[in-house]
C-alpha cells in the first residue's frame, strides 16, 4: 500500500519537477538555476520516500516527501496564469515551515518540547496567515513575485498596495527573524544538551540546519538594512547548498543505521571467532552501537547480583541517571543488561537485534563474569586471611612477652630471691634444684623470645622493614649485603616483604652452602620490589608444603608476584608487592 | 641511691624492686605505666629509672617515649632501659641521643643478680650498660673482608666489653687483667679497627658500637 503510495507521490514530484523547472525558464531564470531548485525538491522527496519506506511508522519521512512536494509545487508561482499563482502563492510557503518542522523532528519523527511545537505551530501560521492576507489585498496587475509580468489574485477583495508592502514586509520579519532566531536558539540548545553519542549523530543534519537557518536570516538582512542585489548569486547557491546537506544528511542517518545493522552482522561473526570474554563482548557491542560508553551487566542468579566486566558487583543505573538499560533475558531470566547512551532508544531494534546476536556469546561471557566474581572473592578473602594471620601473629607475640615471659621471669627471680634467703644454710640438693630451675627458666624464657621473634618480630612494628632486615642480617652466618629502602609502608606489606627475606635467608642458611647474600628492597610506583641473591649451590623451589611456597601464597593473596630462579650459580628469589589495599 | 621502677607487670616490678632494694638501693616508687612514672620522678627526683619498654595503652614503645621525656625535662636523672628483646638499631638510637647514664638491657639480665647490680650502678653514675645480647649481634654479624678478623680472640673479648659500656677498670675485673694489660689491649684494638680512642668511656661505647654497626 505504502509502495503503492510512494509510486504514486514520486511520479508526482516528477511531474511537478519538470512543471517547475519549465515555469522557471520561462520567466528567464537561468536553467543551471531552475535545475537546481528541481534538484533540491528532488533530494527532498528521495529522502522521504526512503525514510518513509524503512520506517512506516515515523512521521519524518512523510513529513520530508510534503517539504519536497511543496518546494517544487512553490516554483509553480512564478507565472502568469492567475490559478496557479493564487494557489501556489498561497501553499508555497508550506516548503519552509514542512523543512523546519523535519529537522526539529528528527530522528523521532515527533517535535519534543513545548517550545519547538510552538514554533512549528507559528511557523505554518505564519507561511499560511500572511500570503492568504496578501492575496485578499493585491489588486493591482503588478507583480508579487519580483517577475516582470502582472500577476493576478483570485482572491482579490480590496485594493491596498501600501498594506501588501507591509505585509510583506511583516512576514519576511517574523518568519526569517523571529521564529528562525528561534528555531536557531533551540537546535544549538539541543546539540549542546545531547548525549555524546547523539550529538555525533545529529550534527551533520542539524549542522546543515544551522545554515540554512542563517540564510533565511540573512534575508532579513536584505529586506530592512542593506539590499546587495550583487550578493544575489552566492545567495542563491548557498540556500540551494544548505537544502541539499539538509536530506542528505537525513538520509546519510538513515544509511548509518543500515551500517549499523551490518556491524551487527559482523558482531556475529567476530563474538564467534573471538573467545567471548566479559570485556571483548562488551567492545564489540560498544563498537557496533558506536556507543563507547556502552556497558554490559551480568547477572549471576545465586547471589542475585549484578557484575561489570570485571566482576565486581555493580548495581544498574538509575532511571534518572541519564542511562538506557536493556534487559537481556533468556527463557523468562535475565541474563544480562546492557547500559547504553539514550539516543540508541531511537533506534530501539538496533539495540535488540545487536543483542539478540550475543545471546549466546552473552551466556558464555555471563559464565566468565561468574568465574571472575568469584575469583575477586577469593582474592579478597585471602587478603583478608593473611591480614588476619598477621594480626593473630601479632597478638600472639604480644602475648608471649608481656604474659608468659614477664610471668616465667617473675617465677626465676622469686626462686633466686628464694635461693639467696636460705643462703649457706640452705641443703647443698635444694640449692642446686633451685639454681637449675631458674636456669631452666631462663632458657625457657630465650626460646619464648625466638619463637616471638619468628612470629612477628617487634622491630617490624615499631622501626619497620629496614631496621627488621637489618636485625635479621645480625644474625646471618652468612654476610649478607643490604640495600633497603627507609620510608615505611602498610603493615601487611612490610611484613610479607619481611616474610620472603626471612624465609629466603634461611633456605640460604640451611641449603644453599652460600658464602655471601644480599638482600635489596626498594619502593617505586606504588609496589614494593624485594629480591634475595646468594652465589649458593640452588635447588631452591616452591612446592609441596615448602616454606617458600608458604611465602609465595603469601605474595599472591595480596596481589602480588613472587618468583624464584635457582640454578647451580645460585638463587634470586624475588617479590613485587603492591603497596596500596 | 633512690630508685624508680616502672613496669606494667606488678610481679616482675615486685622482684626487681627486691633485688635492688637486698642490694642496698632505695626503691622510692614502683609505677605500672607511662603518666605514674613521669609523676613520681617529678615528684621524687631519683637517681635512677628502671623503665619497661613496653607499657600501656598500646604495649610498643611508650617506655622508651617516657624515658625520651625525662631525659628531656630532668637530665640528672639515670635511666635504664628493660625489654623483651633488644635490637642493635634501638639500642644506638637511644643511645646517640643519651649518651649519659643509660642502659639498655634484655629483663632477664635481672636474673644474674651481680652482673645486673654493676649495670645499674654504672649507669646511675652517668655510665653506660648495653646489653650483650646486642653487643653479641653487632660482633657475631657476618661481613665479608671483615676488620674483626684481624683481631685475637682476647681482643674480640675485650672490644665486646666495651661495647657493653665497661670502663677499663671494669674490664680488669671481670677478666683478671692487669689494668696495663687491659690499656694495652684496647690500644691494639683502636689501632686495627682505625677507631680514634675516644675522651671517656661513654663516647667510647658509641664509637664502637657505631663503628660494629656500619
Amino acid at each position: 500500500m505504502i509502495r503503492l503510495l510512494a509510486v504514486v507521490l514520486g511520479g508526482v514530484a516528477v511531474v511537478l519537477g519538470v512543471a517547475a523547472y519549465r515555469v522557471q525558464v520561462n520567466n528567464l531564470t537561468p536553467h543551471s538555476w531552475a535545475a537546481a531548485q528541481v534538484v533540491v525538491g528532488w533530494a527532498f522527496v528521495t529522502a522521504g520516500l526512503v525514510a518513509w519506506l524503512r520506517r512506516p511508522a515515523n512521521h519524518l519521512g512523510p513529513l520530508m516527501l510534503a517539504a519536497g512536494v511543496a518546494y517544487l509545487a512553490r516554483q509553480l508561482r512564478y507565472g502568469e496564469d492567475a490559478l496557479l499563482f493564487t494557489v501556489f502563492f498561497l501553499l508555497g510557503d508550506l516548503c519552509y515551515a514542512l523543512v523546519a518542522h523535519s529537522i526539529l523532528a528528527y530522528p523521532s519523527g515527533r517535535v519534543e518540547g513545548r517550545w519547538p511545537r510552538r514554533l512549528v505551530v507559528a511557523g505554518y501560521a505564519t507561511v499560511i496567515g500572511f500570503p492568504l492576507a496578501i492575496l485578499l489585498l493585491h489588486g493591482s496587475q503588478l507583480s508579487l513575485t519580483s517577475l516582470v509580468g502582472p500577476q493576478r489574485s483570485l482572491l482579490f477583495v480590496a485594493d491596498d498596495a501600501h498594506a501588501v508592502t507591509v505585509l510583506q514586509k511583516a512576514q519576511t520579519a517574523i518568519f526569517y527573524g523571529v521564529l528562525t532566531s528561534l528555531f536557531i536558539a533551540l537546535i544549538v540548545l539541543r546539540l549542546v544538551r545531547a548525549t555524546p553519542r547523539a550529538r555525533r549523530m545529529l550534527a551533520p543534519l542539524l549542522l546543515a540546519a544551522v545554515a540554512l537557518a542563517l540564510r533565511a536570516a540573512f534575508e532579513c538582512f536584505r529586506t530592512f538594512v542593506d539590499h546587495q542585489p550583487l550578493a544575489y548569486p552566492y545567495l542563491f547557491w548557498w540556500q540551494v547548498a544548505a537544502f541539499i546537506a539538509l536530506p542528505l544528511a537525513l538520509l546519510a542517518g538513515m544509511l548509518r543505521a543500515r551500517l549499523a545493522r551490518v556491524g551487527v552482522g559482523e558482531l556475529v561473526v567476530a563474538l564467534d571467532r573471538a573467545p567471548a570474554t566479559p570485556q571483548t563482548l562488551q567492545d564489540a557491542l560498544a563498537r557496533t552501537l558506536a556507543d563507547p560508553s556502552l556497558e554490559l551487566y551480568f547477572w549471576l542468579p545465586e547471589s542475585g547480583d549484578f557484575v561489570d566486566a570485571a566482576g565486581a558487583v555493580a548495581s544498574l543505573p538509575s532511571d534518572d541517571a541519564g542511562r538506557a538499560v536493556t534487559m537481556l533475558e533468556q527463557d523468562g531470566e535475565p541474563v544480562a543488561a546492557i547500559v547504553y547512551d539514550p539516543s540508541l532508544l531511537e533506534e530501539p531494534e538496533l539495540v535488540e537485534s545487536a543483542g539478540a546476536a550475543a545471546r549466546l556469546a552473552l551466556e558464555n561471557a555471563r559464565l566468565h563474569a561468574q568465574t571472575r566474581a568469584q575469583l575477586r572473592q577469593v582474592r579478597e578473602s585471602r587478603h583478608r586471611i593473611a591480614s588476619a594471620a598477621d594480626d593473630e601473629r601479632r597478638r600472639i607475640e604480644r602475648n608471649l612477652h608481656d604474659g608468659a615471659q614477664n610471668r616465667l621471669l617473675a617465677l626465676a627471680l622469686e626462686l633466686s630471691a628464694a635461693q639467696r634467703r636460705l643462703g649457706d644454710e640452705a641443703d647443698p640438693e635444694v640449692d642446686r634444684l633451685l639454681a637449675a630451675s631458674v636456669e631452666e627458666l631462663q632458657s625457657t624464657v630465650e626460646e619464648l623470645r625466638t619463637l616471638a621473634r619468628g612470629l612477628y618480630p617487634t622491630v617490624l612494628t615499631e622501626y619497620g622493614l629496614a631496621a627488621a632486615l637489618e636485625a635479621l642480617t645480625h644474625r646471618s652466618p652468612v654476610p649478607v649485603q643490604l640495600d633497603v629502602y627507609s620510608e615505611r609502608l602498610p603493615a601487611q606489606v612490610e611484613a610479607t616483604a619481611y616474610f620472603v627475606a626471612s624465609e629466603a635467608l634461611s633456605n640460604i642458611i640451611k641449603h644453599a652452602n652460600a658464602t655471601r647474600g644480599s638482600i635489596a628492597a626498594s619502593h617505586e610506583g606504588g609496589w614494593l620490589v624485594i629480591e634475595i641473591v646468594d652465589d649458593g649451590r640452588g635447588g631452591a623451589r616452591a612446592g609441596g608444603g615448602s616454606g617458600l611456597q608458604g611465602i609465595a601464597d603469601r605474595v599472591e593473596a595480596l596481589g602480588g608476584r613472587f618468583g624464584i630462579d635457582s640454578g647451580p650459580d645460585g638463587t634470586r628469589i624475588g617479590a613485587e608487592i603492591p603497596c596500596a589495599s | 641511691m633512690r630508685v624508680v621502677i616502672a613496669d606494667d607487670s606488678p610481679l616482675l616490678r615486685e622482684g626487681v624492686a627486691h633485688v635492688l632494694a637486698e642490694n642496698g638501693m632505695e626503691v622510692v616508687a614502683q609505677v605500672g605505666n607511662p603518666e605514674a612514672l613521669l609523676r613520681a620522678v617529678v615528684e621524687l627526683k631519683p637517681d635512677l629509672a628502671v623503665i619497661d619498654v613496653r607499657m600501656p595503652p598500646t604495649q610498643t614503645d611508650e617506655g622508651a617515649r617516657a624515658a625520651v621525656e625525662i631525659r628531656a625535662r630532668d637530665p640528672e636523672v639515670a635511666l635504664l632501659l628493660l625489654s623483651q628483646v633488644v635490637e642493635a638499631q634501638y639500642a644506638l638510637t637511644l643511645l646517640s641521643d643519651h649518651p649519659h647514664g643509660f642502659g639498655y638491657l634484655l629483663k632477664d639480665r635481672v636474673l644474674a643478680i651481680d652482673d645486673f647490680i654493676q649495670s645499674v650502678q654504672r649507669v646511675a653514675a652517668g655510665g653506660t650498660a648495653i646489653d650483650p645480647d646486642v653487643v653479641s649481634q653487632l660482633l657475631g654479624r657476618r661481613r665479608e673482608h671483615d676488620p674483626l678478623d684481624e683481631l685475637t680472640v682476647r681482643e674480640r673479648e675485650i672490644l665486646g666489653l666495651m661495647a657493653e659500656g665497661r670502663s677499663n677498670r671494669g674490664i680488669c675485673q671481670q677478666l683478671f687483667l692487669s689494668p696495663k694489660t687491659v690499656e694495652s689491649h684496647v690500644h691494639n684494638i683502636f689501632g686495627k679497627l682505625g677507631i680514634t680512642a675516644a675522651a671517656d668511656d661513654h663516647r667510647r661505647v658509641l664509637a664502637v658500637l657505631t663503628y660494629l654497626r656500619a
